[in-house]
């Protein structure tokens, strides 16, 4: 059974349609990438299955129970962490109060305190920032913040939201080899990113998105040989 | 332990005041009136009154510091809270409480009536939300006024008996050692207002505190976080409303009637809001800080100036330009344009707001 399986989603905003009939899936551990230009849907795609941008038809399912009419809040609850577009972190709390946050669902306080310090032994430079305010830390260590609290919630799935946005290639490798190693301990791991050949270098499989449906679809490797994806995506003529 | 030998006694002196300036306050306002006769007398009910005012601008400050809520008619709720005590306890309905018990009462329904206004209100921020409590604000003033067989309009509802009506002390009767000397107010209202502020800061570190503050920041963030934004902002309404009926039961007792329903108008909201900006929006000692000046400047020193420029004869024809009173609103005005433009933080500003502002500046 996948740990996620979306159905024909459709969703939107007013009269727009940005999700227009996507089906996928995520198995447990698997990381999953989205692809696909600007407008085309993705973050609406996150929002969709987090809860924030209810949906209009269709069905999302996680770990066999359906998501329908749920809150944001409680489909946190159900195990889908969200790193949302933009991090998100909170600003004007400390890194700490940011990560304790992340756990706020959780009622075990010492097992968070122990989540929080194995969030920090993956991303070592959160540990020697816990009492900075998280508005004053770097865009790379505000992202790595934002994956680190979405992860002491305990989520079986991570919904990414362009974590290399605007970040330095070397961040972006650290980043990405997080991510690569939160899926190897068996969190399944949706990733959407405009840095197609990093993302596809990384996943399993990926899914196209193009204007609200999906164009293509397949594991990782053939997507990024795949002609289309590379003339679109890949920057390659 | 080097820096610390290094600090001048001034400094030491200073610092302790920076960390305890709560024991401080508390030892100097409990022993103030055994040494200031003043108090015993029209003084001591001012400073009550003050106590009050601080009470409900920490409730306020629930709702505008912690969780960023604009809220225009505080008072409407100060004044649920005296009408319902009051009619809990008015020798002309048949309840006649205890003050415990009707103060109790009434800080619930207090807060039973936020719960109903925030409920269908939650989906509104900013504006809309201040517009929607200002207009609250103004039915609960009208609705008072015109209810007359239940609140007795324009005269209020009296006379509110004193806490420990009936209760003998040995062979002192505690309702009238209150109504004979304010002092015993004095102390009522100060350790009501030690109980609220060990409530908030207890508040401000719980899980519900933080919830607040996560929402004021990002609600979207929040609710990724598991936090329902409709319980968090519905308890703020609720806690606000709740500590701003237990001020409104206070103020009835001390001033044993509930006064006309203009006493809860708007002017009274707009000035405990002042207050909680002035002092530091989310700070407990700047908001007490900002009550302090702005209600005890209104309270304490405009009637005092008034009085000793009558004593002095300087204003024989009662030009309202040569009392001081009719400055005060320019005062006010000019107060707030200065903290805004020199500190816009607030006097005591809480260490996320100064961060923020730092880093705007910085």
């Amino acid at each position: 059974m996948p740990l996620l399986e979306v159905t024909d989603l459709v969703a939107g905003y007013g009269p727009i349609r940005a999700l227009d009939g996507v089906s996928l899936e995520v198995e447990p551990g698997e990381l999953v990438a989205i692809i696909g230009a600007n407008g085309a849907g993705k973050t609406t795609l996150l929002m969709a299955i987090s809860g924030v941008v209810p949906p209009r038809a269709g069905g999302i399912r996680f770990a066999g129970r359906s998501l329908a009419g749920l809150p944001p809040h409680e489909i946190m609850r159900a195990g889908i962490g969200h790193a949302p577009e933009g991090r998100r972190i909170f600003p004007r709390l400390t890194v700490r109060e940011n990560l304790e946050l992340g756990g706020f669902a959780r009622d075990d306080r010492g097992q968070v305190a122990r989540d929080i310090d194995e969030a920090c032994g993956l991303f070592p430079v959160l540990g020697q920032r816990m009492a900075q305010l998280g508005g004053t830390l770097s865009g790379g260590e505000q992202q790595m913040l934002a994956i680190a609290r979405a992860l002491v919630g305990r989520p079986q799935l991570l919904l990414l939201d362009e974590p290399s946005l605007g970040l330095a290639p070397l961040v972006v490798a650290k980043v990405f080899e997080v991510i690569k190693a939160l899926s190897a301990r068996g969190i399944g791991v949706l990733l959407v990113e405009q840095n197609a050949r990093a993302a596809l270098k990384l996943a399993a499989r990926g899914w196209v998105l193009e204007t609200g449906r999906v164009t293509l679809t397949g594991s990782g490797a053939e997507l990024a040989a795949d002609r289309r994806v590379r003339d679109a995506y890949l920057g390659e003529a | 332990m080097s820096h610390l030998s290094a600090l001048t006694p001034r400094d030491r002196a200073l610092a302790f005041l920076r960390e305890r300036w709560d024991l401080v306050a508390l030892v100097v306002l409990a022993v103030a009136p055994l040494c200031i006769p003043a108090l015993g007398g029209a003084l001591g009910g001012q400073v009550t009154t003050l106590f009050i005012y601080c009470i409900l601008a920490l409730g306020l400050n629930v709702m505008v510091g912690y969780t960023g809520l604009v809220h225009l008619g505080i008072a409407a709720f100060f004044g649920i809270g005296a009408y319902c005590y009051a009619i809990l306890t008015v020798p002309m309905y048949p309840f006649q409480m205890r003050f415990a018990l009707a103060a109790a009462i009434s800080g619930l329904a207090a807060a039973a009536v936020g719960l109903a206004l925030g409920a269908p209100t939650l989906r509104l921020r900013g504006d809309y939300l201040a517009i929607v409590t200002l207009g609250f604000g103004e039915v609960v003033k009208v609705t008072l006024r015109n209810l007359e067989q239940i609140t007795g309009g324009m005269k209020g509802l009296n006379p509110v008996p004193p806490p420990g009506a009936g209760v003998r002390l040995g062979d002192m009767d505690l309702g009238l050692a209150f109504a004979v000397d304010p002092r015993w107010f004095y102390y009522l209202a100060l350790l009501v207002l030690a109980g609220v502020v060990v409530a908030m800061r207890r508040l401000e570190n719980s899980r519900l505190g933080r919830a607040w503050v996560a929402v004021r920041e990002d609600e979207l963030a929040a609710a990724a976080m598991g936090i329902s934004a409709t319980k968090v902002k519905l308890s703020a309404f609720a806690m606000s409303s709740a500590v701003a009926g237990l001020a409104g039961c206070l103020y009835a007792a001390s001033l044993s009637t509930t006064a006309d329903p203009n006493a809860y108008d708007f002017n009274r909201s707009i000035m405990v809001l002042c207050a909680v900006i002035l002092g530091g929006l989310g700070s407990i000692p700047g908001t007490l800080l900002g009550v302090a000046l702005l209600v005890g400047f209104d309270t304490v020193l405009a009637p005092w100036a008034d009085a000793w420029i009558q004593q002095m004869n300087i204003n024989p024809t009662g030009s309202s330009l040569l009392s001081f009173s009719g400055w005060r609103l320019a005062v006010f005005g000019l107060a707030l344009i200065l903290v805004m433009r020199f500190r816009p933080a607030g006097l005591v500003p809480s260490r996320r707001l100064a961060a923020e502002l730092h880093e705007v500046h910085g």
